[in-house]
């Protein structure tokens, strides 16, 4: 079942006399429960690509309809509400709010709509333990490490159930371990509970966890990778190879 | 380097000038309102009407309070201008440039926007300050021609002071600059945020002194009245008791903001148990944690709504009360005494002007008020209570009483007014003692008003006692009693009151009229209402003009810096707000939760700055007039209205920070 489908998707910045085309016509799809990753050189598009396809940036021309909502026909306030119900969002810096407790942070998609506060208290502790944060519910951001905060922002963004999960270089900021760490989970949940995640990414190593790899290269897409029944090493092994042809020369990222 | 210091200063004065417009408009606006103000000091249309005297220092005093405000303002201003400004600063000395290199640059700066600000404000003061004469004269009821002159003291006043206040404020920058290191620069506004933890119980005793406090501070003041009755009172324990309800006050409302506040929003988050609502995000849980940094400018904002307010009630009360107090004083539009003033009725015929005649018999008789007097205060006061009181007779009294009904033994009190209840409390449905020739006679008091209709001859201020008529001429005839003939004249056309006051300056007469014991005269004249009027507005206009200039530049400077004040912490909550967008809450959805926090920003404020000048003006309003509740109430409003202002312009602000977040 396909949950997301892109047409001649166009983004073009700028004012008449200086534009710059972005995305020249991407066509994508997406089934639901693929992990796909989103690669690419600084500048392909790659992070416009997903705010485009998660809705926080228009598109200039080109259509993209997720679970059958087309989202250029939607107005503000039902793309607002769309995207609470549908999407989760997991970013480079977490995007937590610091005045909240590590739990406060993960009801806050719940707390519109009628969800009964004993569901709401289900669902958090369910996501939580899943993500291994059920310590620390009541501690605030400033005093979680990097790796916890990130499974905070995971959880926020899981615990609706959304129909797909858009992540932007949700490794970025961590260690390696912590990044691991937060892939296998994200990996698990993806596999166990069949929740659709679209990741951009720079790292081959937070590539090699997703099921599909897009390579995008100056707004268009390159190549895709399938995993398949291949293991992580040769996965990992292949996105490299295809970084390699990309950049032209030895890849150094 | 190519660029110079100069050309850097206007190419970031360029970049930066949506940062700049609030703190110029700050300075225009202080300059403005000070140079405006000192201009009226030296206004010929004012000290001609004012004199030298006392008015000369009332206005003097006024301008160095102004003069507080305006310096309180323009740091603030400042400060918070740098706040805005610290990433710039900091990025400066990343790329090398020395402190003193930015302190100069920043420097340069505040000169040119000072001077640029002086400048403007100056020309704008010289505009508004004749505005501002023509108000205080309209006040005063003068018709007097206002000339627009520009004053060369005036103008080096202002400007004295206000380079005065640019070193004082390059000053605080410079050292500013130099005591923060370049981390804490790049990153202040992210540390504003305090993280509350637990709450220890020495923070919840504290919240709870606060409220006690402020009720403490409360209850002394309603004592404060009866101190002025108490024997062993001297005017330095009024002074203490007065430093310490200040001081109960503003320790208490601190303390309110400090740590009941946010003692209280933590029990409301704990009762959450962790599912808050956007709207409970936005309110709750922002103003907790900026309750530390946020607590002093909140206090000094109540205190100062509390100030303005009280001054600008009292002020009102005697302004609105001029009209009572004239009409206490002098109960007819003119009231003359026997013998006197008959030429202007005279002249009122010959001029065509209408007018009832109303003729009076004003007796004085001792009586002892001494079974009136309200129980607890008989007990509780040692006080005299053999009194010369002023009797009239029903029918001389019947057009202003038409419903009063006296049986033979029975009497009315009028003019019991609330400065008389304050020396001697009184009740009815109880006797009065007149002392007469022939012994006492008890009269029975059906009822004791504050209405004032008789002209007051006898005794100042104090009760008239309408009896029935047959009473009356025994009292007329016993010759213990002193008579005064008075004749009220009542126009009968508002209309001609302008002619009639013509009239009645050119036939100003005063005679002596000898005291029944012959050893000595008094002297009594025609009075008029109007004039009486005019006079109190005389004495007092001044006084109520500086209250509401004052009041008005403390009300928009408050204003202001709760509107600044929240300009800042929007831009600092941007990043969450981008976070709810994008988590697909919309602006509507925020707006409700920003709203909220705007209601306790600016709301809990003004609720207990309110509360504060109620109690203030209840405790010293009987020295300024004769009305509470009506100027109380009038003057509340309108600095809610116009408070309002502030608060609905700082939500616009908001939103639209919140539609730019994304």
């Amino acid at each position: 079942m396909v949950i997301l489908r892109g047409r001649k998707i166009k983004k073009v910045f700028g004012k008449k006399t200086t534009t710059q085309e972005v995305l020249k016509d991407i066509d994508i799809e997406v089934r639901k429960g693929e992990f796909v990753g989103i690669m690419g050189p600084s500048g392909s598009g790659k992070t416009t690509l997903l705010n485009v396809l998660a809705s926080i940036d228009k598109v200039s021309s080109g259509t993209i309809e997720i679970n059958n909502f087309n989202l250029q026909k939607m107005k503000e306030q039902k793309l607002s509400q769309f995207r609470r119900e549908q999407l989760g969002f997991i970013f480079q810096d977490y995007n937590l709010l610091d005045t909240l407790t590590v739990k406060e942070n993960i009801y806050l998609p719940l707390s519109v709509g009628k969800i009964p506060k004993t569901v709401a208290e289900k669902k958090i502790k369910d996501i939580t333990v899943l993500l291994g944060i059920e310590d620390i519910l009541n501690k605030y951001p400033n005093e979680i490490s990097g790796g916890q905060k990130q499974r905070t922002s995971a959880a926020r963004a899981l615990v609706r159930n959304p129909s797909i999960v858009f992540a932007d270089e949700p490794t970025g900021a961590l260690d390696s371990k912590s990044a691991t760490a937060l892939l296998s989970n994200l990996e698990k949940i993806n596999k166990d509970k069949k929740v659709t995640i679209m990741m951009v990414t720079h790292d081959s190593v937070a590539a090699s966890f997703c099921s599909r790899v897009l390579f995008l290269k100056d707004g268009q897409i390159y190549s895709e990778l399938y995993k398949g029944e291949k293991d992580r090493k040769q996965f990992y092994r292949e996105i490299m190879n295809t970084q390699g042809v990309l950049s032209g020369d030895g890849y150094d990222a | 380097m190519a660029m110079t210091l100069n050309q850097l200063v206007l190419r970031s004065m360029r970049k930066n000038a949506k940062n700049y417009y609030l703190y110029v408009f700050a300075l225009i606006f202080s300059v403005t309102l000070y140079y405006s103000f000192v201009t009226l000091q030296y206004n010929p249309a004012i000290t001609k009407e004012i004199g030298n005297g006392i008015s000369a220092s009332i206005l003097k005093a006024a301008s160095y309070l102004l003069l507080f405000i305006v310096t309180f303002f323009v740091l603030y201003a400042n400060k918070l201008f740098m706040n805005r400004r610290s990433k710039e600063i900091g990025l400066y000395q990343l790329v090398g440039m020395p402190k003193g290199l930015v302190t100069r640059l920043i420097a340069v700066e505040n000169i040119i926007l000072w001077l640029g600000a002086i400048i403007l404000g100056v020309f704008m003061g010289f505009v508004t300050s004749r505005i501002f004469v023509m108000i205080l004269l309209k006040i005063l009821e003068k018709d007097a021609f206002v000339e627009l002159s520009f004053s060369l003291e005036a103008l080096l006043r202002t400007v004295v002071v206000f380079l005065l206040l640019l070193i004082v404020v390059i000053l605080q920058t410079a050292m500013r600059i130099r005591r923060v290191s370049l981390l804490t620069l790049i990153t202040t506004t992210v540390v504003a945020d305090e993280k509350i933890k637990k709450f220890n119980v020495f923070q919840m005793f504290l919240g709870f002194i606060g409220l006690v406090f402020i009720g403490c501070g409360y209850y002394l003041s309603t004592t404060l009245l009866d101190l002025l009755n108490d024997p062993n009172m001297t005017p330095n324990k009024m002074l203490v008791q007065m430093l310490l309800i200040l001081a109960l006050t503003i320790v208490g409302t601190y303390f309110v903001f400090r740590f009941s506040v946010a003692l209280i929003l933590n029990i409301v988050r704990k009762s959450k148990k962790g599912l808050m609502s956007v709207t409970d995000v936005l309110s709750l849980s922002t103003i907790m944690h900026r309750m530390k940094s946020s607590a002093m400018s909140l206090t000094t904002i109540t205190i100062l709504s509390a100030t303005t307010l009280g001054i600008l009630t009292l002020a009102y009360i005697s302004y609105y009360s001029a009209d009572t107090m004239a009409q206490d004083s002098v109960s007819y539009d003119y009231v003359m005494y026997e013998d006197t003033g008959f030429d202007l009725i005279d002249e009122f015929d010959e001029e065509a002007i209408q007018f009832t005649r109303h003729d009076l018999d004003l007796l004085a008789v001792q009586a002892d008020v001494r079974p009136l007097l309200l129980k607890e205060f008989a007990l509780k006061k040692d006080i005299s209570t053999l009194l010369t009181v002023q009797v009239v007779s029903h029918k001389d009294i019947k057009n202003k009483l038409p419903k009063l009904q006296l049986k033979e033994n029975e009497g009315y009190i009028v003019g019991y007014d609330s400065l008389s209840a304050e020396n001697i409390r009184l009740e009815s449905q109880k006797p009065i003692q007149f002392i007469t020739s022939t012994g006492t006679d008890e009269i029975f008091i059906t009822e004791v008003t504050d209405e004032s209709l008789v002209p007051n001859y006898h005794n100042y201020n104090f009760i008239t006692v309408i009896v029935s008529d047959s009473y009356f001429q025994k009292l007329l005839h016993d010759p213990l009693n002193e008579n005064q003939k008075v004749v009220g004249i009542e126009l009968k056309e508002k209309g001609q009151l302008k002619k009639a006051e013509e009239v009645f300056e050119a036939n100003k007469v005063s005679v002596e009229i000898p005291y029944p014991s012959g050893l000595a005269t008094k002297t009594v004249s025609v009075e008029s209402q109007e004039t009486y009027r005019l006079d109190i507005l005389n004495s007092l206009g001044l006084t109520i003009f500086i209250a509401g200039f004052l009041g008005l530049a403390f009300l928009i400077a408050t204003g202001s810096i709760l509107y600044f004040k929240q300009m800042s912490e929007a831009d600092e909550e941007k990043g969450a707000y981008t976070i709810l967008r994008k988590m697909g809450f919309t602006t509507n959805e925020i707006m409700k939760g920003i709203r909220r926090k705007q209601l306790f920003n600016f709301g809990f404020p003004l609720l207990i700055g309110l509360a504060h000048s109620y109690f203030a003006v209840k405790a010293a309003w009987i020295f300024f007039g004769t009305e509470l509740f009506a100027p109380l109430l009038i003057t509340m409003c309108v600095y809610v209205i116009l408070y309002s202002i502030f608060a609905i312009l700082s939500a616009g602000y908001y939103r639209k920070v919140v539609e730019d977040a994304f």
